[in-house]
């Protein structure tokens, strides 16, 4: 074992955190999540897989809400995410208490990359194992954003990360376009997820999560976007249409 | 960090001794604006009716003729706010936050009593010293729920309560006329007519009556539901001619002293 | 007496037609004493944003740089120019966090938001938010405000219009207050741009 690979602090003579590159292995070996942004919203969308058919899939959460205009998922270690999850809510409610609105996504996710760099200088800690995605809406329109282990951060018109982030970023390359609508997008990103997926595609096996802008009628009032996971009904009826 | 370092969160202490020594050297140390108040809720048949006034006082003084006093918790609770104003504000924002947090990480929808302890732990851990008092109304999987919290931390769960300067006026309208089973229309009818016992019978309270009606799944907030006390406007204008006040632009009188101000002797 | 009338002022600000006014005498005293009459109590916060903060002077040299430092810092971190409205959100929880010692400043906002929709507030010492669509009023002066604001002030006013029902309704508060007066400034805030001027004022 090569003496670089052990303390996090340490770069290797290459200039590399080994650490932090397993960590983006251990994304790399997470089942795929991929994001678009639409021209009136966001989508993501990511694969539940389960390593045995006897667990009861309909309750595992690989997304969260964070604030109702914000949403996220995640590649790599669900217990990792729950940790950031359970973090950017706070972080959303101390915004929210100062000045009474959501936080642009980009804050947010400054301040969630913000805490995933801490842990890859800070002592007795490891990187999170995670790669996210953050789908939100505010003045500057839809936002889809990609956090890495590093603290890296990206804004993306879409992306994929996860298992099949390769392939899954030629396929989107391909049918991406910047006038797409929200349901399109959707469309695109189950097709995009189907691509790599192993086995059948059910209303079971992946998550999608939405948020759409306001219609300009409703902007002016206190309407706010929000972020919604779609439900298994739902999902099926986008399944059956695309079969 | 979105928010700098030094908006941590708690309250800061550091000019408590200052104001202390002001104090006692005789200086009187200003009151906060209060809610003199009349706020009630009631149960009937299908849920829970809140209603307010709109009025918020310094001293003697009407500090705002049109404030709101319904606070919102979370989508299936409302809270009326009576005494210092911006205890009853904060006290509100931060449980809403609490519990907006509580229902994420739940994944279902908060419940009123949960609210209510939050509340009842808060202020009681402040032993009176945060002066809200609140009457808590929503619904939510057990039914719907009215609370009283005074600012010590008790609380009451009673069918239709009162609080506030005008709370005395109010509960005498709820004790002749308040029923089981009340509809709707009743119901919003008789908070209406409690309100505005207080308004025209309590000096702390005055202006219009906001009412929330909380059923089940649904929430209708009626902001400003009687004015029973419009205003009359002016009937003649009161504009001035242009030029009625002499002034002088900042701007070009700094400039006019560059050229007067003579350092050449 | 009150620790806010130990300097003594007066701050007022109105909404017109798409343009806000807000005004402030110049007056330092210690007591009666008068001590600067170009005391400055109405800061800018952004091109369209100014706060007023009538009360004891050494918390207004205070809180004014505290906010501008905050201001400064969410300019820079989100890469806008803070809202009126948000502004007095974080206004009112910086006073608020201080509950248990206040500072002894009632805080006034006014701005265009940027949509040019005039905004004002007021606030108390702890930070309660009082949203107006007419005026708000603080300082020493403040029921001779109220009084002046309820019976000069009407709906749409013009920035030249509004310019001089603020003006009036200052000038004739301060000059039934002992401790405040001794020159005003106004500012009126429009989508073009802020107009300030400064008001002669009986000086006694």
């Amino acid at each position: 074992m090569d003496r670089y690979s052990f303390s996090l602090t340490t770069f290797a003579p290459n200039g590399k955190l080994l650490q932090i590159e397993h960590a983006l292995a251990a994304v790399g070996n997470g089942s795929t999540s991929v994001g678009i942004k639409a021209a009136n919203g966001v989508v993501v969308a990511t694969e539940k897989k389960t390593g045995s058919s006897l667990i009861d899939v309909s309750s595992l959460e690989h997304m969260a809400m964070v604030c109702n205009s914000i949403g996220m998922v995640y590649s790599g270690m669900g217990p990792d995410f729950r940790v950031l999850v359970s973090s950017a809510r706070k972080m959303a409610q101390r915004y929210i208490q100062t000045y009474k609105e959501d936080p642009p996504v980009r804050i947010l996710v400054k301040e969630l990359a913000s805490i995933m760099q801490e842990f890859t200088q800070s002592g007795g800690v490891r990187p999170f194992g995670v790669s996210l995605l953050l789908a939100g809406v505010d003045d500057r329109g839809p936002n889809l954003y990609q956090v890495d282990p590093s603290g890296s951060y990206f804004p993306w018109k879409a992306t994929a990360i996860g298992k099949n982030m390769i392939n899954s970023k030629t396929f989107l390359e391909k049918r991406f376009n910047s006038d797409m609508e929200l349901e399109d997008a959707v469309h695109t990103a189950i097709l995009t997820l189907k691509e790599g997926i192993e086995g059948q595609m059910t209303e079971e096996s992946i998550d999608i999560g939405v948020i759409s802008t306001l219609p300009a009628a409703q902007s002016d009032g206190k309407a706010q976007p929000t972020f919604k996971r779609l439900s298994p009904a739902e999902i099926r009826d986008y399944l059956s249409n695309i079969a | 960090m979105a928010l700098p370092a030094e908006a941590s969160t708690g309250f800061k202490f550091d000019n408590v001794k200052r104001n202390q020594l002001l104090g006692d050297k005789g200086y009187k140390l200003p009151t906060a604006t209060k809610t003199g108040t009349t706020i009630v809720g009631l149960i009937f048949k299908d849920g829970v009716v809140l209603g307010a006034d709109t009025r918020a006082t310094a001293g003697t003084i009407v500090a705002d003729k049109n404030c709101e006093k319904i606070h919102y918790l979370a989508p299936n609770m409302y809270c009326c706010g009576a005494g210092t104003a911006a205890d009853t504000e904060f006290t509100t924002s931060m449980i809403s936050s609490q519990l907006a947090l509580h229902s994420l990480n739940t994944g279902r929808e908060a419940r009123v009593v949960t609210a209510m302890t939050m509340l009842k732990q808060y202020l009681f851990r402040y032993q009176g010293h945060i002066g809200a008092a609140l009457v808590l109304g929503g619904y939510d999987v057990t039914g719907p729920h009215l609370f009283t919290i005074y600012p010590h931390g008790s609380t009451d769960k009673l069918p239709f309560v009162t609080m506030g300067s005008g709370s005395l006026a109010a509960m005498s309208v709820f004790e002749s006329r308040w029923r089981e089973g009340l509809s709707r229309e009743e119901g919003i009818e008789l908070v209406k007519d409690a309100i505005e016992a207080g308004v025209f019978n309590d000096l702390g309270s005055g202006s219009n009556v906001d009412v929330c009606v909380l059923t089940k799944g649904n929430v209708e907030y009626l902001r400003g539901y009687s004015r029973p006390n419009e205003r009359v406007f002016k009937e003649q204008s009161y504009k001035f001619a242009p030029g009625t006040t002499e002034f002088i632009d900042p701007a070009a009188a700094q400039g006019e002293d560059a050229t007067a101000m003579d350092v050449s002797a | 007496m009150s620790i806010m009338q130990y300097n003594g002022s007066a701050v007022v600000a109105m909404v017109g037609k798409n343009c806000v006014a807000i005004a402030a005498d110049k007056r330092l005293g210690q007591r009666a004493l008068t001590v600067d009459m170009d005391f400055q109590k109405v800061f800018p916060v952004t091109d369209r944003t100014y706060v007023g903060l009538p009360g004891l002077a050494t918390d207004v040299k205070t809180l004014s740089d505290r906010f501008r430092m905050r201001v400064n810092l969410y300019r820079h971190r989100e890469e806008r120019v803070i809202e009126p409205e948000t502004f007095a959100n974080m206004v009112s929880q910086i006073m608020y966090e201080r509950r248990f010692g206040p500072y002894f400043v009632e805080p006034v906002v006014a701005g265009l938001d940027k949509k040019n929709k005039p905004f004002i507030c007021g606030m108390d010492l702890l930070g309660c938010l009082n949203y107006a669509n007419d005026f708000v009023v603080s300082g020493t002066a403040s029921d001779n405000l109220f009084g002046m604001c309820e019976s000069l002030w009407e709906p749409d006013l013009e920035p030249e219009e509004l310019f001089e029902t603020i003006s009036q309704c200052l000038l004739n508060a301060v000059d039934r207050d002992a401790v405040s007066g001794w020159g005003a400034v106004v500012h009126i805030i429009t989508p073009d741009g802020v107009i300030t001027r400064d008001l002669k004022c009986r000086m006694d």
